[in-house]
This record gives structure tokens, C-alpha cells and sequence, in this order.
């Protein structure tokens, strides 16, 4: 799988939430476990964390027909290609790797969050003891030694897979097909496409913290793509400019007559 | 750099400490701001011994540079924040002949319009990049929403403070030579004050608060 | 499991009942899945819970706890009434055409030969009309009114919808939708599938529960095919393994059973338990039982088990007759003083044990006790627990260091039978050692004290041998699984071969009863190859039946078997069923695919052709036996501890055969207002068994950090609770702090006309740690148990919840 664009597909359908991935994850990353509360959840930790790259999300939902589902969505970092979080990072900590996923060199990270804000999943989390922001990077160590990341291998039912790009979205639409109703590929279509999609069995506004329309957020796209270059412009224009402005129109006289021979005898 | 005889004083010592508070910090937060809004100046944080550093150091000049705002603006609100019509807009019409020979630009106060443009985008610019650090700072406690919002907001500012921050560098000083000694000395020569500010040179005296160098303070008794 | 896991794939219909497949046994789950996605497989979660099973179920169907057979006699009145049963099967697979005996009854909720102050059955009643020679009276036709089809048709046609809904809290729609899908596998070419668990043991009526899911399979013609059988899903415990080797207090390895004080010679105990048939097509197979017993004896005592001596039989313990000494007896008789020491090996019964006040009241009555576990846990603590005065308890505790299953070799059996050999992975810590080493070095211990001082009834403990260690006696894991395989212990021929002594018998029909051989578990013979090479190490993947049997992959018991009675897949002349899922098929001289059930012809071939249900004294499926305690049919009785005051079906409200503690701490409230609710227990996928393992991982207690109750936003909104206040939990016996979930996935139920709440809470925390994450749902549980295996009714008793 070396060298190609790789996604990993959620098929939630599959998925039994037994949280095999959140554990698998922690493990393979050395990321502790911390002391909780049952707030009236399985849903735990309530939320990702520095600590919880990756999180499975337990939702109670009644359908139009009055049938109870309890959905289950394995969040965490989407890989998108076109990353709001690569787009901020002053320090290119975050980074696009050559399986086309987003990777974090935490080394490099300063603790800006900007990326935190930036993303329009609500994912990289930010850990004050280290002053760093962590965030799933598709076990980057794992790919490069030709393994699995450390959720898919701990899946027991097949919900998580990964392969190539085009395999894993064709994949995907035959499954949603097979399964009909109201079953959506969630991921290919926007932010350039992500490099982790789901399978969905219900509509995507149905789910809790789930973005109905990802995109980069525009403030992001205007601060990066048009403020950047813009202040470039600008401040080497003026920087040419006064250049230019010295050696065509000179410095601007401000001695008196005669004043400037006569510096040293004042008046 | 000492001043001559018959210089005219035009800032006072807290007045040129204030103003070097604001420069070098608004410097240094430029030059570290830069070093992380662009990874090709990634390099500007090897002095401070990496990015890390120098987010520190952003940080904290930020510190530096809301007082330093604050009292510029108390100081110079008056003389430099409010234009003077219809004289200032005469001066715009040619620009006060900074860019095309113009035989005699109009007069001016103490500041020209374009110091005082220059002052209002720093303070209109200023505060909203004190705001938009202070939430980017502490960005956690608020909705990421806003939080994109400060970030273009700064940008913005960027590129608003930049260009006027180096056109009053190069006036400041090779631009406009004798210029620099009003921040260091706070004295100019009067040929100096007659060209760049002869309105408030002829004020100022009529008022009789012109202190030139070497002399006694002229006070003029009004009968 | 009379399957495997991987053949789960290939049922048409998967009911999950009485299990939380999806939290507990999520790897056995992944086949079902598969066969969801695969192969369309239907699959059919009830529980009183919508759980993370019900969530990947086509659909799930809640009912109220202790009602099983309520909802299954509905079931088998809509087969038979219906006709959705599988004719040829039933005809000729089961008993259903046998004439029963003319005084057999049924009134009122009650079989023939109850005994009311004995709380017993006298099952002379419940036999067959025997012909000329001795074999059971039948009628093909089914129709004679005293045939087991015509009895079972009349006793579960009171079973109607109306009743089993109203009984269940089920609706009647929901109730059609589970019997017609899982009717419609009573075809030879589909195949239904039963997956359970504790949801079903852990019932006054537990046996029976499994009991009527195995006649709805015959019924069907679910049993021995492809895609069908009865699966008791068991886990990661190696539950097993251990029920293989003897957990259970009645039984010893292999099945085989603890002699009883009356069976005062081998002869009189042979003669009980070895069943006889005189229809020569029957194999009845356990007329092979005093080879298996024998051998068995020849392996604790070797040559010191002679014939003169009946193999050292004298000195095998006995039950006393009738005495049931399960974990609740046995806490029973420590509370009252009699028990005085307790080794706790691998288990934690303060948290996991029914009424978990009065097991650790019972604990401090202990002289001593010692732990044999990888952690501490709230047993071996119970000195320091909450309420209990160090200073005042007199009894000694000893906490030895055991390693954990990656820390040790040996063997692991899965549901499926398949019994895999495993590697050490890890060194255990410190001073930790196998509990099997441990048992040596005590017997060890003993054994020389014994030698040196004598004592009495010494010979047993002598004559055990027990030397499964190398030179510098650390146990050897090897060793003592060659000896539970078995040897031979005199050079033999079988067939025309050559046994040597001291070689490994290859299979349990070499297995002799004249001291020739040894075996310490009759059914693991075969484990190893005669020449000692290690069969549970195999890692063939090759599936010449294309049906995923993988027959090289390890070794399951028995004799390699991969799904037990698969002669019943095939018609009486050896022809599958189901073409497209050919388990079994007899070409004319031997039978090809799974290893078969006795390699006899069909039984269509009345000289050398054999019935299929090998181990069955008659050769067929039992619809009417009396092997149960409480009837040859089984019946709906309430819990213990009941909603109701009165069973809808009849005026016996419980289970006529329980055993019932009467001591002070026994305390139980039915039909009460102050306990309203029903309640059920259980564990969570997060936290193993009683969690004493589990609790201290931090990355799953974070997943599940303390106790909690689901409750129904229904009964929250009744009680003003809302989401993740912390509420009481009180029963008759005592009471839990915990969070209240408030969730969807309880609903209440409408049962004989009113509404019926039900609540459930896992059990698998405890004092110890973590230190905030409250203490065993046990504490609530009451002990009572089946009337046939004392399991206790963990999963149906009431409670009452307030706010704290």
C-alpha cells in the first residue's frame, strides 16, 4: 500500500461499538486513559481529547417510523485533502503525508490551536501540560511499516478498512447500495475528500457533531488565501516603493535656506 | 546625536518612550508574526531558538505593545487623530508633495493627514489586534467561529499596520532626513518644523510654548 | 455450542436471545454480521434491553425478564399449529412419535409425581410404553393421542398469542414477526440458529429455557445441519474449557458424573450411569461409559488403581445423595459456619456471587482463605471492606500471585469445541505463577506431609499422582494436557495396530475399561496423535467443504467433530438436505465431509444403518425426556421474584422444583409494592466478567469509570430522576448507589394489563477500586437458582429506585 492515496472506510453499519479502536488507539499511541463520570452515557470520554484521538459517539434515535436506533460513529480526524488544519499550521507540524492523510510532527507543533479552530470537524485537541495539539495521524509509524492503523486491526466486525482511494469509495457505494434507505457515502464530496469516509445508515444531519457541509471555513480560505498573498503584495510594495520612491524622488528637502550649511551655528 | 542650538523641541521624553515602546514592540511582533504566518519565514525563529520561541515572544511583545498603545493614543489622539478641513484635504489632493513635485504643499499641524492616517489605522488596527491576539491567545474559551474570525481579523491587520508601519520607517528616516531626532532628542531644526509642520510651528508660537533648544522658554504676556 | 463460530454465517436466521452477542462475545458477533451482509442472514435480537446486539439486529423485540418461555411455548403452539415444523426430522429424528405412559399428566402447572413437601418430582410417570422388546411404543402418524407430538401440541396450545403477550409485555405483532421469521427455517433447506448466553442460564428457570429453544430446533429440523444447532455463546473465560473439565459441581471432566454417597461400589455407580437401549439401531453411545470412567480413574491413580481395588473408586468423594453443593450452597454452608476454609482461584465472589451482603458476611466465618489472582480483589479484601471491622475478623487471608492466561501455556477451548493450544507471550511478574503450578507445589506439600505424619484417609491423597513438572518442579503444561488426552498403559491391539504402552491414545473409542488405558477427560482423547504430536498446535486453513469447518485448524472435541449430530443433516438415506450447504453425505459406503457422527450407515439401512443422535440411549432428539427437574416439557413459572402474584398460566407461580435458602439474610419480596420494578443484571463489554481485572485498566475504566442503571425515560419521568443523578437501588436484600442512565432502550411493559417497569444494571464493579465507582449490582441479586443446576437468578428479581 506503500506510496498510494489510502482511506479508511467506516461502514457504521457494521460497527458495534465495542470500542476496540478507541482502546487500540490509545495503546499503539501510549495516549493514558484518565479518571471519568458516567454522565448518563456510554459515550465516554464525553468528547475527543488530547488523550482520545479517536472516540466513539453512542446516539439514541427514533426514526420517522417511530423505531428506536442507537447509532454509533467512530469520530476522529477526517484526513481531509484539502485540510483546513495543514492550511493554518505556522509551523508545518501538520503536514499532508504521501498517503495523502494529514499527519502531525508534534515535535514541530507550538501550540498556536490554530488549527484547532480551523477545522471544520472539531478535531485536534489541545494538551496544556506539553503546550502541543494532538490529533489522530492515521498511525503515519504503522502505514510506513506496512500495518494496519491500530483501530482498523483491532476491529472485530469488518466496520473499519482500509485501502486504496478509488477501492475503498467504490466499496463504500456498493455497500450503500446494498443496504438502500437512507444509507449515504459521507466524506468523498467535499473538503477535496476525505481520507477517512463513513458509511453512513442514516442521513448525515441525523448524527450528533457531524458537519451536514464541511468545507474550509471561509474566514480560513480569506485569512490564507487572499490576506496572505495580499499583505505579501502589499508589504513588498512598499518596501519596493519607498526603494523606489528614495532613488527617484529622493528624500524630501527639509533644510532651510542655508539652514543646512549652517547647522552647527543654530540661529 | 546631540541637539543643536536654536532646535525646536517637539515630544517630550514620555512621548518618545511611549513611541519607542510602541515601535520595537510592533516590530518585533511583525517580524515574529511573519516568522509564523509564512512557513519560507519559518526561519525568523531561529535567533529565538525555534517557533515555539517565538510565539513566546509574540505573545508577550503583545504585552508590550497594548500600553504602549494605549498611551500613544492618549497622547496623539488630539494632533493626530483628527483632520483638520478643508487644509488636510487640499494636502491629500497632492499628496503633500511626497510623491510628485508639488511647488508649495499645503500646510500642516503637527501631523500631516498622512501621519494621521497612518496613527488612526494603528489605533483603529491596533486595538483589534490586541482583541483578535487576546482571543487567539486563550482561543480555547471561545467558539471556534469567532476564533476564525479574530485570525482573518488579524491578518487584516497585518496588512493594514504593515505598509504604513514601513512608510512612517522610511519617512522617519532616510525619507525625511532631520525627522529622526524628533523621537530621539524630541528636537528638530526649524527649517525642518517649517517644512513639515509650518502650521503648528507658527501656533505654537504664537502661543508662545515653543521651546527651542539653548534658550529660555519665551513667555509672551498677553496685555 | 452443537456449531461453531464461523458457521454462524450460514444460518438463514439468527435468534439471539437470552445474549448480548454484539458486548460479549463481539468476535463470535463478526460472523453473524457476516452472514447479515453476506448471505441475508435475518437476525432477531429479545431482550428486555436494546443493547449494542439489538442495534445490528434486523430488529429487536424487548421483553420482560423471566418470560422465556412464555415467548418460546408460543412459539412451538404456532409451529404446530401452524405446521411450520420439518415432518421428516421430526418423524423420524425425534422422539415425537413415542406412546408415553398412559398415568403421565399435566395439571394446573404441574406434571405427574410432584412431590409437595419434598419439592420434587418422582419422574416414574414420565416414560415411554415400552413393545415386546423393550423399545419405546411409536407412531409414525403422530396422530395417537399419547404420542409426545399429539402431548406437546396440547400442552403448549395454552400458550396462545394473547397469553404469551400478555405474559411477556411482548405485543402480539412483535411476537408473530419473531415466529414466522424463525418458523420459517422448519424446512430441510433452511436453517435457523439459537445464540444464548447467561440472559437464559440465569433464570429459576434456565435449564427450561434452554430446553424449549432445543425442542423448537427439533421441531425445525435446526439440529446437526449447517447454519442451525443450539449455541450457548461462551467467551473468553474459556467457560468451555472449564464446564469440559469439571467446573460444575456435578459432573467430573468430560461429562462424566460425581459419584454419589449410595454408589458405594464402581459396579452400582457404572451401572446408574450407563445407559441401555435394545433397539439395535440405536448407537447409544454412553454405553461406552465405563471405559471413559475407568480410564479416567486409571489417570488420578495410575497403577495404583488396580481391578481388585475398582480402580481406586473407594476413594473418589461422594456426594451425598440429592445435596446440591453449587457456589450458592456452598456460601450457604460457610454462613452457617460449616465451610472453614475457601481457596478463590481466579474469581471474585463478593462482587460476582447472587446476594453478595451475605457472601461476604459468610466470608468472615472463614478460618482462613486463600486467593489465587492476578490482582487483589474484593474477596480476598473482604476484611477491609465497607462495614467490616478489620479487628474484628479472625479469618487469615493469603493473596498469591498468579500469572495471567498470556503469561503461561496450555490449552483454551472456544464455544465451538475447538480446543487451541497456546503459547506463553510474556513473562509473569515478580513471584506470579501459573495456578496449575501452584496446585502441584500444594498437592505437593500436602502429599509429603501426609507421607511423613499420615492422617486420615490418607490413600486418595497418596495415591494421587499429580507430577506434571520438570526437574526443578515448575508445572508442565504439556504434560498434563498428554495425560487428560490419555495413554496406553500395556502394549494393545486395536485392529490389527500396535499399541505400545506409554503412547498416546489417538481417539476415546480406543479408550478401555480394564485398566489398558488412562484419560483424564475422555472427550479430549484424540488431542494428541498416538505418536504424541500435539493436534490443539494445528494451523491448517484449508476448508475442503467449503463450509469454513477448517478440520485442520486446531482439534475440537470430539474426535475433530466440527458440528455434533451432523448425521441429522442428511435424510434417512444419507442425502443432505440442503444441497447447497452439504455438511454430511453417504456415498454408499462411508459418509464424506465433517467428521461424521459414528461412521455407521444411515439408518435407512435397517442391518448396519444407526440412529443419528449417537449420545441419546433411544438414537433420537428428546421432545419429551426426563432429564429436567421440573417436567419432561417444559413450563412457564414466574421468577422467584416476580411482578406478579399469580401466574397467568396457572396457580404454580414459581419453578415447583427450586431449592430455596431460608436463612436470615435470604430475604426475598414478590409481588411487593416496595420493590415495584424488575430488574435484570449484567456485565459490559468494557469490563470482564466481574471486572476485578478489568477495573484497574485505565483505559477501560475510563470507557465505563462506575456503576450505573438504565432506566426508561418512562419511569425516570415517574421518579423525577433525570440523566446522571445518582440514585439508590434498593431490593429485599440491600441496596447500590449508582448513576442513573436515563435511556430509550428501556421501555416499559404492559403485562396482564398493567404497566410493568424494567431496569438493569451491570454488576462488575466493586468497592476496591475504583475507589468512587460504587459496588456490585450482586449486593441486590437474591440467591435462588435453577432447579437443575443451582445457576442463580441473576436476571430477574425486583427492586425499587430513588432519587439519592
Amino acid at each position: 500500500m506503500k506510496g498510494s492515496e489510502i482511506v479508511q472506510l467506516i461502514d457504521t453499519t457494521l460497527c458495534t461499538a465495542c470500542r476496540g479502536c478507541q482502546v487500540a488507539c490509545k495503546q499503539w499511541n501510549e495516549n493514558p486513559g484518565l479518571r471519568t463520570k458516567n454522565w448518563g452515557s456510554y459515550q465516554n470520554p464525553p468528547d475527543l481529547g488530547w488523550n482520545t484521538w479517536t472516540l466513539v459517539r453512542f446516539q439514541e434515535y427514533v426514526d420517522s417510523k417511530g423505531t428506536l436506533k442507537w447509532l454509533f460513529r467512530k469520530d476522529g480526524c477526517m484526513h481531509c485533502t484539502d485540510a483546513a488544519c495543514v492550511k493554518v499550521c505556522p509551523s508545518g507540524a501538520l503536514y499532508h503525508t504521501e498517503f495523502g492523510t494529514v499527519g502531525l510532527n508534534s515535535s514541530l507543533c507550538i501550540g498556536c490551536k490554530e488549527c484547532i479552530a480551523a477545522c471544520p470537524f472539531d478535531v485536534p485537541r489541545y494538551h496544556q501540560e506539553t503546550d502541543k495539539v494532538l490529533k489522530c495521524d492515521f498511525c503515519y509509524n504503522r502505514l510506513k511499516g506496512n500495518e494496519l492503523p491500530a483501530c482498523v486491526k483491532s476491529c472485530p466486525t469488518g466496520a473499519l478498512s482500509i485501502g486504496r482511494k478509488d477501492a475503498m469509495i467504490e466499496k463504500a457505494y456498493r455497500r450503500v447500495k446494498q443496504l438502500g434507505g437512507d444509507a449515504n457515502v459521507y466524506g468523498d464530496k467535499f473538503v477535496g475528500g476525505t481520507h477517512l469516509i463513513y458509511v453512513l445508515g442514516e442521513k448525515p444531519e441525523v448524527y450528533d457533531k457531524l458537519p451536514t457541509r464541511p468545507a474550509v471555513p471561509l474566514t480560513i480560505i480569506a485569512w490564507k488565501d487572499w490576506l496572505k498573498p495580499l499583505s505579501l503584495i502589499a508589504s513588498g510594495g512598499v518596501v519596493v516603493g519607498a526603494f523606489l520612491h528614495y532613488l527617484t524622488h529622493g528624500p524630501k528637502d527639509t533644510g532651510g535656506d542655508g539652514d543646512q550649511t549652517d547647522q552647527g551655528g543654530g540661529k | 546625536m546631540i541637539p543643536q542650538k536654536g532646535m525646536i523641541k517637539v515630544s517630550d521624553a514620555f512621548e518618545r518612550i511611549v513611541h519607542w515602546c510602541l515601535a520595537i514592540s510592533c516590530i518585533i511582533l511583525m517580524i515574529s508574526g511573519l516568522g509564523m504566518m509564512f512557513h519560507s519565514f519559518n526561519f525568523l525563529a531561529i535567533p529565538v531558538g525555534g517557533l515555539k520561541n517565538l510565539k513566546l515572544v509574540h505573545n508577550f511583545s503583545g504585552l508590550i505593545f497594548i500600553p504602549s498603545l494605549f498611551f500613544g493614543i492618549l497622547i496623539w489622539w488630539k494632533e493626530a487623530g483628527v483632520f483638520d478641513f478643508p487644509d488636510d484635504i487640499e494636502w491629500v489632493k497632492c499628496a503633500g508633495g511626497y510623491l510628485w513635485h508639488v511647488d508649495n504643499p499645503p500646510e500642516t499641524g503637527k501631523y500631516n493627514p498622512g501621519q494621521k492616517a497612518f496613527f488612526l489605522a494603528v489605533a483603529i488596527f491596533g486595538i483589534i489586534m490586541i482583541i483578535s491576539g487576546i482571543i487567539m491567545w486563550f482561543s480555547l474559551s471561545f467558539s471556534a467561529g469567532t476564533v476564525r474570525v479574530m485570525y482573518f481579523l488579524h491578518a487584516l491587520g497585518f496588512l493594514v499596520i504593515f505598509p504604513f508601519f514601513f512608510i512612517h520607517l522610511y519617512l522617519g528616516t532616510i525619507g525625511v532626513p532631520g525627522s529622526f531626532p524628533a523621537v530621539v532628542t524630541g528636537y528638530v531644526s526649524r527649517s525642518w518644523c517649517e517644512k513639515q509642520c509650518s502650521k503648528w510651528l507658527r501656533e505654537i508660537e504664537e502661543e508662545g510654548k515653543l521651546e527651542v533648544f539653548g534658550e529660555e522658554k519665551t513667555v509672551v504676556e498677553h496685555h | 455450542m452443537t456449531n461453531h463460530w464461523i458457521d454462524l454465517q450460514h444460518s438463514d436466521c439468527i435468534l439471539i436471545m437470552g445474549s448480548n452477542a454484539a458486548e460479549h462475545h463481539p468476535i463470535a458477533f463478526k460472523w453473524m454480521l457476516r452472514g447479515k451482509e453476506k448471505n441475508g442472514t435475518r437476525l432477531i435480537h429479545v431482550d428486555p434491553r436494546f443493547t449494542r446486539t439489538s442495534a445490528r439486529c434486523d430488529y429487536h423485540v424487548p421483553l420482560r425478564s423471566g418470560t422465556d418461555i412464555a415467548f418460546l411455548g408460543g412459539m412451538i403452539n404456532y409451529i404446530l399449529s401452524s405446521d411450520k415444523y420439518f415432518k421428516d426430522y421430526v418423524v423420524n429424528y425425534t422422539n415425537a412419535s413415542f406412546i408415553v405412559a398412559e398415568d403421565f399428566g399435566f395439571n394446573d402447572g404441574l406434571f405427574t409425581g410432584y412431590d409437595k413437601d419434598k419439592k420434587k418430582y418422582n419422574k416414574e410417570t414420565w416414560v415411554f410404553e415400552k413393545d415386546f422388546s423393550g423399545n419405546p411404543k411409536k407412531d409414525p402418524s403422530l396422530n395417537h393421542p399419547r404420542c409426545v407430538f399429539q402431548l406437546l401440541k396440547k400442552h403448549y396450545s395454552r400458550y396462545t398469542l394473547e397469553k404469551a403477550s400478555s405474559i411477556t409485555g411482548v405485543s402480539k405483532e412483535d411476537l408473530m414477526k419473531v415466529y414466522t421469521d424463525y418458523g420459517s427455517t422448519g424446512t430441510g433447506t433452511r436453517a435457523g440458529t439459537i445464540c444464548y448466553a447467561l440472559g437464559w442460564t440465569h433464570h429459576s428457570t434456565g435449564t427450561q429455557n434452554i430446553r424449549t429453544m432445543a425442542m423448537i430446533q427439533l421441531l425445525l429440523g435446526n439440529i446437526g445441519i449447517c447454519g442451525g444447532g443450539v449455541n450457548a455463546l461462551r467467551g473468553e473465560p474459556n467457560v468451555q474449557g472449564s464446564t469440559d473439565h469439571c467446573i460444575l459441581y456435578g459432573n467430573l471432566p468430560g461429562y462424566l458424573k460425581m459419584p454419589q454417597a449410595s454408589h458405594v461400589s464402581l459396579e452400582k455407580y457404572l451401572k446408574k450411569y450407563t445407559p441401555v437401549t435394545n433397539d439395535p439401531q440405536s448407537p447409544n453411545y454412553y454405553q461406552n461409559y465405563p471405559k471413559f470412567y475407568v480410564s479416567f480413574l486409571k489417570s488420578l491413580f495410575d497403577d495404583k488403581g488396580t481391578p481388585e481395588n475398582e480402580f481406586g473408586y473407594s476413594w473418589m468423594p461422594k456426594l451425598d445423595d440429592g445435596v446440591p453443593y453449587s457456589l450458592m450452597h456452598l456460601f450457604d454452608a460457610m454462613y452457617k459456619g460449616t465451610v472453614k476454609g475457601l481457596f478463590s482461584v481466579g474469581t471474585d465472589p463478593a462482587v460476582s456471587s447472587p446476594n453478595a451482603n451475605k457472601v461476604r458476611k459468610a466470608l468472615e466465618k472463614l478460618d482462613w482463605l486463600v486467593s489465587a489472582n492476578i490482582f487483589d480483589n474484593e474477596t480476598c479484601s473482604f476484611w477491609k471492606g465497607p462495614g467490616v471491622d478489620p479487628k474484628k475478623i479472625k479469618t487469615e487471608c493469603f493473596l498469591l500471585p498468579a500469572s495471567a492466561s498470556m503469561e503461561k501455556e496450555g490449552s483454551q477451548t472456544n464455544s465451538g469445541r475447538w480446543v487451541q493450544w497456546k503459547y506463553k507471550a510474556a513473562e509473569a511478574p515478580g513471584e506470579a505463577i501459573p495456578v496449575g503450578e501452584m496446585f502441584i507445589k500444594i498437592i505437593g506439600a500436602v502429599q509429603t506431609l501426609y507421607a511423613k505424619e499420615g492422617g486420615i484417609n490418607s490413600e486418595p491423597i497418596l495415591n494421587f499422582k499429580c507430577d506434571y513438572h520438570d526437574r526443578s518442579g515448575n508445572f508442565v503444561a504439556l504434560e498434563a494436557a498428554k495425560q487428560i488426552n490419555g495413554y496406553f498403559l500395556r502394549d494393545t491391539v486395536i485392529k490389527d495396530k500396535v499399541f505400545k504402552k506409554g503412547q498416546l491414545v489417538p481417539t476415546f473409542g480406543m479408550l478401555q475399561d480394564d485398566g489398558s488405558t488412562c484419560s483424564g477427560n475422555w472427550l479430549m482423547a484424540g488431542s494428541f496423535t498416538a505418536g504424541g504430536e500435539n493436534n490443539m498446535t494445528k494451523r491448517g486453513k484449508d476448508d475442503p467443504t467449503g463450509l469454513g469447518l477448517y478440520p485442520n485448524w486446531t482439534w475440537a472435541w470430539p474426535v475433530n467433530r466440527r458440528i455434533l449430530y451432523n448425521r441429522a443433516s442428511c435424510d434417512i438415506n444419507g442425502r443432505p438436505y440442503n444441497p447447497k450447504r452439504k455438511l454430511l453425505e453417504w456415498t454408499g459406503e462411508k459418509w464424506v465431509g465433517d467428521v461424521p457422527d459414528g461412521g455407521w450407515a444411515p439408518m435407512a439401512d435397517k442391518q448396519n444403518g444407526k440412529y443419528p443422535f449417537i449420545m441419546k440411549a433411544d438414537g433420537v432428539g428428546s421432545l419429551f425426556g426426563p432429564g429436567m427437574a421440573e417436567g419432561p416439557f417444559s413450563e412457564h413459572y414466574e421468577p422467584y421474584e416476580s411482578p406478579l402474584s399469580k401466574n397467568p398460566l396457572s396457580s404454580q407461580l414459581n419453578n415447583p422444583a427450586l431449592h430455596v435458602f431460608d436463612n436470615d439474610m435470604d430475604q426475598t419480596a414478590s409481588g411487593s409494592e416496595k420493590f415495584p420494578y424488575v430488574c435484570t443484571t449484567y456485565s459490559c463489554t468494557e469490563h470482564w466478567c466481574s471486572g476485578a481485572l478489568t477495573r484497574w485498566q485505565a483505559w477501560l475504566l475510563e470507557m465505563q469509570p462506575e456503576a450505573y442503571i438504565e432506566i426508561s425515560e418512562n419511569l425516570a419521568q415517574e421518579k423525577g430522576i433525570k440523566n446522571g443523578e445518582r440514585v439508590k437501588v434498593s431490593s429485599a436484600r440491600g441496596f447500590v448507589k449508582c448513576v442513573a442512565m436515563v435511556t430509550k432502550r428501556f421501555r416499559p411493559f404492559l403485562v396482564e394489563g398493567r404497566t410493568v417497569h424494567q431496569v438493569g444494571l451491570p454488576f462488575n464493579y466493586g468497592w476496591l477500586f475504583p475507589e468512587d465507582g460504587g459496588d456490585s449490582a450482586n449486593i441486590l441479586t437474591p440467591s435462588v437458582g435453577d432447579a437443575n443446576t443451582h445457576c442463580p437468578e441473576y436476571k430477574a428479581f425486583m427492586v425499587n429506585v430513588t432519587k439519592v
